[in-house]
C-alpha cells in the first residue's frame, strides 16, 4: 500500500501560502542564477572576438596574455621574424586601442578600435552590410551604429580623427563596449605610431600549442593558442568578479533560507493538531520528519523549476531592453544553485523538526483554541 | 469601551519565531539592497579617485576627449604651449594605460600612470616610501601590496618588465583593480608610446577661462575636473548600472514575497478570529488597515534589521576585502525606506484578498 503524501498535501492545503513560499524560493534562486548568468554572458561576449578569429596563435608583448583592458606593444620587425618561423602559415599584425566612437549627435560608444590589413586576418570575420574599410573608412557594429544614429556612408569620430562608415558587423557589442575596424596604416597615422604593432595573429601549419611555445621561447614574446588566450581573457573577468559574486551569493542564499524556513514553519504550525493525531496513531518520528523534509523538497524543487525558465525569460527581456547585456543560463550554474537550495532546505527544516518532536499526542484530545 | 483592540500588533506578535524569521528574511533582502547601493556608491567614488586626488583642475586631451577611459594622444610639444598661457600655474604630461598584472596566479587589472618625477600626476598619498625617480622604479597600492606580500624593495612585473617597489600609495585601489605609478619615460618605453602624452594636467585658479584659452590656442580639448569625473562615472554607470538595477529589483521582489508570506501565514492561522471580527460588522477598510498595519510594521522592522545587517556586512566586506569601498548616501537610505513602503503595500494584496474572501459564518463552524 502506498503511503499518503502528507507532506505535499500539507504544503498545498493553503495554495496561496504555497505559492508565496515557492515564489520566494524561486526569487532567491533567480538572484543567484541571474548574477551567475550576467557574468557568464559577459564572458562569452568578451571572448567572442577571440573565439571567432581565424588565428591559431595570438602573439603579444612579453607578460601580456589577454586583450581586454590590456596594452601590448611589439616591434613591427617581429612580424617578419614570426613569418619566417617553421610551422607558421601566415602572420598578420593588428593595432588595438580602446576609444569612444562618437556619432554626429555626440552620442558615444566605447569601442575596441582595431587597425588591420584589409583582406588579411585581424579584420571582421563577417561584414553584414557594406565593405571592408578603405582609406579614411571604418567598419562598426550595426547595433552601435543605431545607438550612434549613424548609417552607411555616415561620419564618426574616433582616435582623434573623422571616419566614413563603410560597413557594419554584427554581434560584437558587449556589456562594456563594441569593436570597430580601420586600416592599419590609418590607425598608425591617427595615433602617430611607427614601427610598433599591438598583437600578431598567426595561422599554424601544425599543432598551435607547439608553435606558441616556439614563438615564446625564440622571440621573447608572449604567445598563446586561441583556446588558452580565450581562457586568459575569461580569467581577467572571473578573477575581478569572484569576490563580488561571493558576497551576492551569500546574500541570495540567506534570503532563500529565510523563505524556506518561513514556509516550512507555517506549514508545520498549521498542521500541528494533525501531527498530534498521527503521533497518537503510532507514527514514528522518522515518518514525521520525512513529512517535513518532503515539504522542503517540494518547495525547493518547485522553486528551482520556476526559477530556471524565469531566468531564461529575464535574459530574453534584458537583452531586448538593453541590446548588449546577455544573461547566459548554464547547466553548471543551475546545478550549483539547486545544490545550494537543497542545503538551505535541510537547514530550514531544523526548526519544524524540533517542533514536531515536541508535539504531545494528547493535543488531539484537547479542544481547538 | 475606549480605544480599539490592536489586532494588527497582536496578530504580528502572536508567533515570535515566525516574526523573527520574517524580520530576518526581509532584513537580508533590505541589507542586500543597501549593500548594492553602498557598493555602487563606492564604485563611483573609486572611479574618480585619480581625478579627485591628483590636484589638477583641467585635463587636456586630444580633440573630443571627455573621459579617462578613452584613448587620448597629446603631442609633447603642446605642454610648453599650454604652460605659456596666462593663468596656467602648472602643466604636466601624464600617460595612462591599462594592463593586467598576474599576482600569485590571480589577474589584477591595473591602471599604469606615468608622470615626471616631481611633477603633478603621481600618487597623491604616499604613506610608505617615495615616488619613482628612475625608470626601473614603481609605486603600488598599499592594500594590493599587503594582499600579495609585496614590500618596499620588492619587485613586481608589469607587461613583462620587472620594477622595484619604492613606495606604497593609499586610496589608489578599487574592486576592479589598482593604480600603479612609474616615471613618464618608463611608461612610454613599456608601452612603446609615441612622442606624446595621454593627457596634460593643468593647475589653475581660473579653470573655465583657461580651458577656453587652451582650446583656442592648441585645438585640444580642455576638460574641467568636475566634467571628466562626471563623464567617467556616467561611462561606468552605462556599463554596470543595468545589472545592478536588475539585482536590486530581484532583492526587492524577494523582500516583498517574505513580507507577504509572513503576514499571509499569520492571517491564515487567525482566520477564525478574522471571521469573528467580520461577523461583528467590521468594515473592509478597517480589515485592510489591519493587514497593511502588519505588512508595514514588518517592513519597518525589516528596514531596521536590514540596516544593522548591512552595517555588519559592510564592515566585514571591507575588512576581508579592502579593495571594496562601501559608501551609502543619505538619499539612498531614504530611497530604500520608500522601497520598503512599497514592499508593504504590495505584500498586503494576497493577505487582504484572503480576509476579503472569508465567510463570517466561519466563526460558527467547529
Amino acid at each position: 500500500m502506498r503511503g499518503v503524501p502528507v507532506g505535499r498535501r500539507n504544503l498545498l492545503s493553503e495554495w496561496r501560502r504555497a505559492f508565496l513560499g515557492i515564489a520566494g524560493v524561486a526569487t532567491a534562486i533567480l538572484l543567484v542564477l541571474a548574477l551567475d548568468g550576467l557574468f557568464a554572458g559577459a564572458m562569452n561576449q568578451i571572448t567572442r572576438i577571440i573565439d571567432t578569429s581565424p588565428a591559431d596563435v595570438f602573439v603579444a608583448q612579453r607578460g601580456v596574455r589577454n586583450m581586454h583592458m590590456a596594452t601590448s606593444a611589439i616591434p613591427a620587425s617581429e612580424v617578419e621574424a614570426i613569418r619566417r618561423m617553421p610551422g607558421v602559415r601566415w602572420a598578420d599584425p593588428i593595432l588595438y586601442d580602446t576609444d569612444a566612437v562618437v556619432g554626429k549627435t555626440a552620442a558615444r560608444q566605447l569601442s575596441y578600435v582595431i587597425g588591420y590589413l584589409p583582406g588579411r586576418a585581424g579584420g571582421p570575420v563577417k561584414i553584414a552590410r557594406g565593405h571592408e574599410p578603405g582609406p579614411g573608412e571604418i567598419v562598426i557594429d550595426q547595433r552601435a551604429a543605431s545607438r550612434l544614429g549613424v548609417t552607411l556612408g555616415g561620419q564618426v569620430r574616433t582616435l582623434g580623427a573623422s571616419w566614413r562608415v563603410s560597413g557594419f558587423t554584427t554581434g560584437l557589442v558587449n556589456i562594456v563596449n563594441s569593436v570597430s575596424y580601420v586600416r592599419l596604416g590609418d590607425f598608425e597615422a591617427a595615433r602617430g605610431i611607427r614601427g610598433v604593432v599591438s598583437f600578431v595573429l598567426v595561422g599554424a601549419a601544425g599543432n598551435p600549442e607547439t608553435l606558441a611555445g616556439h614563438i615564446s621561447t625564440e622571440l621573447d614574446l608572449s604567445a598563446l593558442s586561441r583556446p588558452r588566450f580565450s581562457a586568459q581573457e575569461r580569467r581577467v573577468v572571473s578573477d575581478m568578479s569572484t569576490d563580488l559574486m561571493r558576497i551576492m551569493t551569500i546574500a541570495a542564499f540567506s534570503i532563500g533560507l529565510a523563505v524556506i524556513g518561513l514556509t516550512l514553519h507555517a506549514a508545520t504550525l498549521s498542521r500541528l493538531r494533525e501531527i498530534g493525531v498521527m503521533k497518537a496513531l503510532g507514527a514514528r518520528s522518522g515518518r514525521l520528519s520525512r513529512i517535513v523534509l518532503s515539504q522542503a523538497g517540494w518547495t525547493i524543487g518547485a522553486g528551482v523549476a520556476f526559477a530556471v525558465p524565469l531566468t531564461a525569460a529575464l535574459g530574453w527581456a534584458v537583452l531586448r531592453a538593453t541590446g548588449n547585456v546577455t544573461l547566459a543560463l548554464t547547466a553548471g550554474s543551475v546545478i550549483r544553485a539547486a545544490g545550494g537550495a537543497v542545503v538551505l532546505g535541510g537547514i530550514g527544516a531544523v526548526a519544524p523538526l524540533l517542533m514536531i518532536a515536541r508535539v504531545d499526542p494528547m493535543t488531539v484530545f484537547r479542544r481547538q483554541q | 469601551m475606549r480605544g480599539r483592540v490592536p489586532i494588527a500588533r497582536r496578530n504580528l506578535l502572536a508567533d515570535r519565531r515566525r516574526l523573527a524569521t520574517g524580520v530576518f528574511g526581509v532584513g537580508v533582502s533590505i541589507a542586500l539592497i543597501f549593500l548594492l547601493q553602498g557598493l555602487w556608491g563606492g564604485v563611483l567614488k573609486q572611479a574618480s579617485a585619480y581625478e579627485d586626488g591628483v590636484g589638477a583642475q583641467l585635463w587636456v586631451g586630444d580633440r573630443g576627449t571627455s573621459n579617462t577611459f578613452e584613448s587620448s594622444v597629446v603631442p609633447l610639444t603642446a605642454v610648453d604651449r599650454i604652460r605659456a598661457i596666462p593663468g596656467v600655474d602648472r602643466a604636466d604630461p601624464i600617460l595612462i594605460r591599462s594592463t593586467v598584472l598576474t599576482l600569485h596566479g590571480r589577474k589584477v587589472l591595473a591602471s599604469v600612470i606615468g608622470s615626471r618625477p616631481g611633477a603633478m600626476g603621481g600618487a597623491w598619498s604616499l604613506p610608505v616610501g617615495r615616488a619613482p625617480r628612475s625608470n626601473g622604479e614603481i609605486v603600488v597600492d598599499r592594500g594590493l601590496a599587503a594582499q600579495h606580500g609585496i614590500g618596499l624593495g620588492g619587485r613586481i612585473e608589469v607587461a613583462g618588465e620587472a620594477f622595484a617597489v619604492v613606495g606604497l600609495s593609499a586610496g589608489t585601489r578599487s574592486w576592479m583593480g589598482a593604480y600603479v605609478f612609474m616615471t613618464f619615460d618608463a611608461a612610454r618605453n613599456l608601452f612603446h608610446f609615441p612622442d606624446a602624452a595621454a593627457f596634460v594636467l593643468v593647475r589653475t585658479q581660473h579653470p573655465s577661462s583657461v580651458a577656453g584659452a587652451i582650446e583656442r590656442q592648441t585645438g585640444l580639448s580642455a576638460v574641467l575636473r568636475e566634467t571628466i569625473r562626471r563623464n567617467d562615472r556616467t561611462l561606468l554607470a552605462g556599463v554596470m548600472k543595468g545589472p545592478l538595477d536588475l539585482m536590486v529589483a530581484i532583492a526587492f521582489a524577494a523582500g516583498t514575497m517574505i513580507v507577504a508570506l509572513t503576514i499571509y501565514s499569520a492571517v491564515v492561522e487567525r482566520a477564525r478570529e478574522y471571521g469573528i471580527v467580520k461577523a461583528l460588522g467590521t468594515s473592509g477598510t478597517r480589515l485592510l488597515r489591519i493587514v497593511l498595519g502588519q505588512t508595514s510594521a514588518l517592513a519597518a522592522l525589516g528596514v531596521a534589521a536590514g540596516y544593522v545587517i548591512f552595517r555588519g556586512a559592510a564592515a566585514l566586506v571591507v575588512r576581508l576585502r579592502p579593495q571594496f569601498l562601501v559608501s551609502l548616501a543619505g538619499s539612498r537610505i531614504l530611497w530604500v525606506v520608500a522601497a520598503a513602503g512599497l514592499m508593504a503595500v504590495l505584500a498586503a494584496i494576497l493577505p487582504a484578498r484572503r480576509i476579503a474572501q472569508l465567510d463570517p459564518a466561519t466563526v460558527y463552524r467547529g
